[in-house]
């Protein structure tokens, strides 16, 4: 068998099968009229079923602003965000999100099993079928029997443990991550990438996550979508081709990491 | 409140924390008695000196008076009828204060139009307004409990506000993403993020409560503790007046104290997530 070594340009489209997630035209911005500041233009994505796409681009280009757009926190200034063909208006059943700062979106007055069992409770979904729900989340993320610990007694990379939990609960389609692993230590960050690699494997979520580091982008994703410039929009697309297994030591070195490694950072030197 | 019990941390490290507590308890009840016993010593020959005036009645006089109050069921009745009242006025205080106060506190737009009003409202001497009060209810129980209510209802507003403003951006994004319907906010996320300011407002108003509850029975015909501490001073018995007014103090003291303790049992979260 021989395996593409090179890298590719990829397309804002799916490779094959169907689209679930659509960003259409979107441009986004803050404040009204004049006094807009626009972030965002005439953004264009597609992610396919089970997709691991990342986004990069530097420190206040835009990608928390984006990842409010896809969430439906914040509403586009122009174009549409659709799911499973639906267009969104506000936060759907079909997106769960993981933010960077754990600490914040944890309760800190719930344990972590009400935690992450909260979002079913908001559904109507009974106490027993919720709990049970959330110890299996809880089993998937590495954490199974530490459902009556409350979340500050839990160091950092547990407590993001817990809030990926809690979006896996949901059984959203889609999960949206903002630097969601920035704020712990490079081992624990390690661990929690393979964490997110091996769900995407094992239960096929797709996934859309946003991040400043350019070696991160490149190891989880099956693309990596490259934003720059002011307002931001896409500069750059490139198809890893590394399948759904990834190794910290293999995958980083193989030629191909280092191919778009070189090729995104000269891009953002650019920008 | 199911949703705040705290874990009781390991055994090692309850041990030797607990038994430094106690001896650090013991000595600060040593410590207060002290004081209390040199007031009352001071006090003492302050009136044996003729120092204050001479209708001042004496420490065993006063002690004496407590005995004959706490023998008397007219005393214990007027005791119930004191803290039944205020009981009455703080609950009702601090539901319509939580309540309001969540409702205003996260909402920007009421936050900024209701801010001058609970300002001057909470400023307001309450007790100037008695005369309406009477005026329209007569010197009834009911009157009381609405004093009661005037006057206790500011701090648990005022702090359930601010505890509604604090909730923190991250969860409110959470809680949206996810949909959650807004009772269910209100109580399981709203509520619990607000209850340490809640708490100390609650605990306010409590003290507050029986203070106007005293207040308007000495001032009013309305029976209770405060009305005995007039009725003993028209008598020109000081000594009762005096331990009726020692035991009005000692029930604040105590109710106010009590509720700390649960306060801190209930927000042990609180402690520990912030520090
Ligand atoms: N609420 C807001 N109001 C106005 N400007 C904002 C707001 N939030 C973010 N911005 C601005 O939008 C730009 C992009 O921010 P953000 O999306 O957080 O970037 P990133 O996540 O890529 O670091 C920044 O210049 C930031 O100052
Ligand atoms: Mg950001």
């Amino acid at each position: 068998m021989t395996a593409p070594q090179s890298i590719h340009t990829g397309s804002l489209d799916v490779l094959g099968g169907e689209v679930l997630l659509d960003v259409s035209h979107v441009s986004m911005g803050y404040g009204d009229g004049e006094h807009e500041k626009r972030i965002l233009e005439d953004l264009n994505l597609k992610v396919g079923h089970s997709e691991f796409v990342s986004i990069v681009g530097p420190s206040g280009v835009g990608k928390t602003t984006l990842l409010r757009g896809l969430s439906g926190l914040l509403p586009p200034k122009r174009g549409t965000v659709s799911v499973a063909g639906q267009t969104i208006t506000g936060p759907h059943p079909d997106i769960a999100a993981v933010f960077q700062d754990y600490s914040r979106s944890l309760m800190p007055w719930m344990t972590t099993r009400e935690n992450v069992a909260f979002p079913l409770q908001g559904q109507g979904v009974g106490r027993r079928e919720r709990n049970r729900r959330a110890e299996e989340s809880l089993e998937e993320v590495g954490l199974s029997g530490q459902g009556d610990k409350y979340p500050w007694e839990m160091s950092g990379g547990m407590q993001q443990r817990v809030a990926i939990a809690r979006a896996l609960a949901y059984h959203a389609k889609v999960l949206l991550m903002d630097e969601p692993f920035a704020s712990v230590d490079a081992q624990t960050r390690f661990d929690l990438e393979d964490l997110v690699v091996n769900l995407r494997e094992a239960l096929g979520v797709t996934i859309v996550l946003v991040t400043h580091d350019v070696d991160e982008a490149i190891y989880l994703a099956d693309r990596v979508i490259v934003i720059a410039e002011k307002p931001a929009t896409v500069v750059d697309v490139i198809e890893t081709g590394f399948g759904t297994v990834r190794d910290q030591v293999d995958t980083k070195a193989d030629p191909r990491f280092q191919d778009a490694r070189g090729r995104i950072l000269t891009r953002l030197r650019k920008a | 409140m199911t949703t705040t019990h705290t874990r009781a941390p390991s055994a090692e490290t309850k041990a030797p924390r607990r038994s430094a507590l106690l001896q650090r308890d013991w000595s600060l009840l040593a410590q207060r008695l002290g004081a209390l016993g040199i007031i009352l010593a001071l006090w003492q020959a302050a009136v044996l000196t003729g120092l204050l005036p001479s209708i001042t009645p004496t420490v065993p006089e006063v002690t004496l008076g407590l005995w004959t109050a706490v023998t008397s069921t007219s005393f214990w009745t007027a005791l119930g009828q004191t803290l039944s009242a205020a009981t009455a006025g703080w609950i009702i205080s601090c539901v319509l204060g939580v309540f309001l106060g969540l409702l205003i506190g996260p909402l920007r737009w009421l936050d900024r139009s209701t801010s001058v009003t609970v300002e001057f409202g909470r400023a307001f001497p309450t007790i100037a307004l008695m005369p309406v009060i009477l005026l329209l209810l007569g010197a009834t129980t009911s009157m009381q409990i609405t004093m009661v209510v005037l006057s206790a209802l500011w701090p648990v507003l005022v702090q359930s506000i601010l505890g509604a403003r604090r909730l923190d951006p991250g969860i409110a994004d959470t809680v949206r993403i996810y949909r959650i319907p807004r009772l269910l906010w209100f109580r399981r996320v709203l509520l619990p993020s607000a209850l340490p300011f809640v708490t100390t407002g609650v605990r306010i108003a409590a003290s507050i409560s029986i203070l106007a509850a005293v207040g308007i029975e000495v001032l009013t015909q309305v029976p209770g503790i405060g009305r005995m501490i007039t009725l003993a001073q028209e008598a020109q018995r000081w000594d009762l007046a005096f331990a009726y007014l020692f035991f009005a103090g000692l029930f604040g003291w105590t109710v106010t104290a009590l509720l700390a303790r649960a306060e801190s049992s209930l927000l042990a979260w609180n402690r520990q997530a912030s520090g």
